[in-house]
């Protein structure tokens, strides 16, 4: 039976509904017109993404830029709801956008999602235990350590953050892995990781730049659980009980309670040698832009094509964030032990 | 189940009530009032004062008697007579909610009008997955075989709907 011509919509939305895979529903939306009208009537990609994703309740617009790409017009249009005249095809974009955002936010390759590393609440000393050397995997470079310092505090409750950028305005994660640092330089090799870990996740406030150092411009539009942190030295994984979406590409870290003294000066100190981040990036595919109303965004569709494919522009600009540390590490390394005069 | 169901109804102190229900064609089943209290629209009805036979003209007898048995076996959940159920008892019920779709297309649809009218939230979910689940993973054309329905689209129409979304075609089965 054709249910969705024979039946009230109430029960064709009921089954319909049941369907969480967006393939599935542009799959739907191929089998007849009547078909397609009601998966784009009912904005069944649209209540898909809002359910699995409940971030996406501050998006109030999309954008789309047509570029009709090897066809006769060779101008772009952006379309929003500016310049839509009708809810059809309002509805109709909103499928067509909320069922790629479905795809990529479901079946984007899980991969590392730190684009690069922003800044610490304290540095003991920079730039040799500087936040650039979390992103780096390993714990020693060279015979030197690899690893963040905060300064020390007397106070174990003084907490202290790592500040992130992802990969693209949007992504979905799912965990966040941190390494504590054994500090085997120190006598009795202490750990000096914290009691707790927590993450949020958000974007910079309207026409803030990364590099000021007001506090005040980042916005967390989600926040975490704390996770206990073992005191062991081990890349410790912290599974988000559900992937969250971060609007704006920003994860802050914090790490809450210090547990670990350093007997040489007395002070509490937190140290980590790595952070990594996983999840699904949808660089490629999406980008978002402020809106005028305060708290809420513009979706940015950059392209159509399969969130599942991996780009080769993606993996050339990884290799060159990699040659890009290790050039750092070098600057470190020789700020530690300069070049000394041949006698 | 029957004891569970007398066990139920004194814990509560509600009167061991039954009730009758009448089908379209003539068939009555006699069932408990917590049983039939599953169905929102028959609970209305029996707060608005309706005792006795209570007729249904929507559902015949043979879904009627597949409905009674859902609401018997799912009677514990959700409602005035909500318990905490063991892991294995929701384990058995998940094996036997599997059992009771496993009917061809035509009796599906008639339960999902049943539960509908009768308003039986669980019902509604469980026949709709399982109507969806004829949809899952499979081609627009295996969609219209399964459900006799027509491609009404032009060849151009259908073309573009499937440039549209590219990746939701490539690996279909």
């Amino acid at each position: 039976m054709d249910f969705v011509k024979n039946l009230d919509a109430d029960m064709s939305l009921a089954i319909l509904s049941c369907l969480d895979d967006p393939s599935d529903l542009v799959r739907a939306s191929a089998v007849s017109r009547s078909w397609r009208h009601f998966v784009i009537k009912y904005s069944l990609s649209k209540n898909l993404c809002l359910k699995l994703f409940h971030q996406l309740t501050s998006v109030d617009r999309i954008i789309e830029i047509i570029n009709e790409a090897g066809g006769s017009s060779s101008s772009s249009l952006i379309m929003d709801d500016t310049t839509s005249t009708t809810t059809r095809l309002l509805l109709d974009r909103e499928h067509r956008v909320y069922a790629l955002l479905a795809k990529g936010c479901t079946s984007s390759p899980i991969k590392s999602c730190i684009a690069d590393a922003i800044t610490a609440s304290t540095t003991d000393r920079l730039p040799e235990e500087s936040i650039f050397n979390t992103l780096d995997a390993r714990d020693r470079f060279g015979f030197t350590p690899s690893y963040w310092s905060s300064t020390g505090h007397h106070n174990t409750s003084v907490p202290e953050t790592l500040l992130y950028k992802l990969k693209g305005d949007l992504c979905v994660i799912n965990e966040v892995s941190i390494q504590p640092l054994q500090a085997n330089f120190h006598p009795g090799a202490p750990i000096y990781s914290s009691r707790y870990v927590r993450f949020r996740f958000g974007h910079l406030v309207n026409n803030s730049r990364e590099d000021t150092e007001d506090e005040n411009k980042y916005v967390w539009t989600h926040t975490s659980q704390e996770f206990p942190m073992a005191q062991e030295n081990r890349l410790q994984s912290f599974k988000l009980p559900e992937p969250v979406l971060c609007i704006g590409g920003y994860l802050l870290v914090e790490f809450l309670g210090r547990v670990q003294i350093c007997d040489i000066d007395g002070l509490y100190y937190i140290c980590v040698s790595h952070v990594k981040v996983m999840g699904r990036s949808l660089a490629k595919s999406f980008g978002v832009v402020d809106s005028d109303i305060s708290g809420k965004f513009a979706l940015k569709v950059l392209s159509y094509g399969d969130p599942q494919e991996v780009d080769e522009k993606e993996a050339e600009l990884g290799i060159r964030e990699i040659r890009l540390r290790i050039l750092r590490q070098y600057v470190n390394f020789l700020h530690r032990y300069p070049p000394v005069e041949p006698l | 189940m029957d004891q569970n169901l007398v066990d139920l109804t004194e814990k509560l102190s509600l009167s061991s009530n039954k009730i009758v229900l009448t089908s379209s064609d003539g068939d009555s089943f006699e069932i408990h009032e917590a049983v039939a209290r599953k169905s929102q629209t028959i609970a209305e009805m029996l707060d608005a004062g309706c005792t006795g036979t209570i007729p249904l003209h929507n559902v015949t007898g043979k879904i009627l008697d597949r409905v009674i048995d859902y609401c018997i076996t799912h009677v514990k959940e959700d409602g005035p007579f909500e318990e905490e159920e063991e892991a294995e008892e929701k384990e058995a019920k998940k094996k036997w909610d599997a059992e009771f779709v496993k009917v061809d297309l035509e009796t599906i649809f008639e339960l999902i009008l049943a539960a509908n009218y009768l308003n039986i939230k669980g019902l509604i979910g469980l026949t709709s997955q399982a109507v969806a689940d004829h949809i899952k993973d499979k081609t627009p054309e295996d969609v219209r075989e399964i459900f006799g329905i027509e491609n009404d689209f032009t060849p151009e129409e259908e073309e573009a709907v499937r440039n549209e979304h590219a990746w939701a075609f490539e690996d279909s089965k």
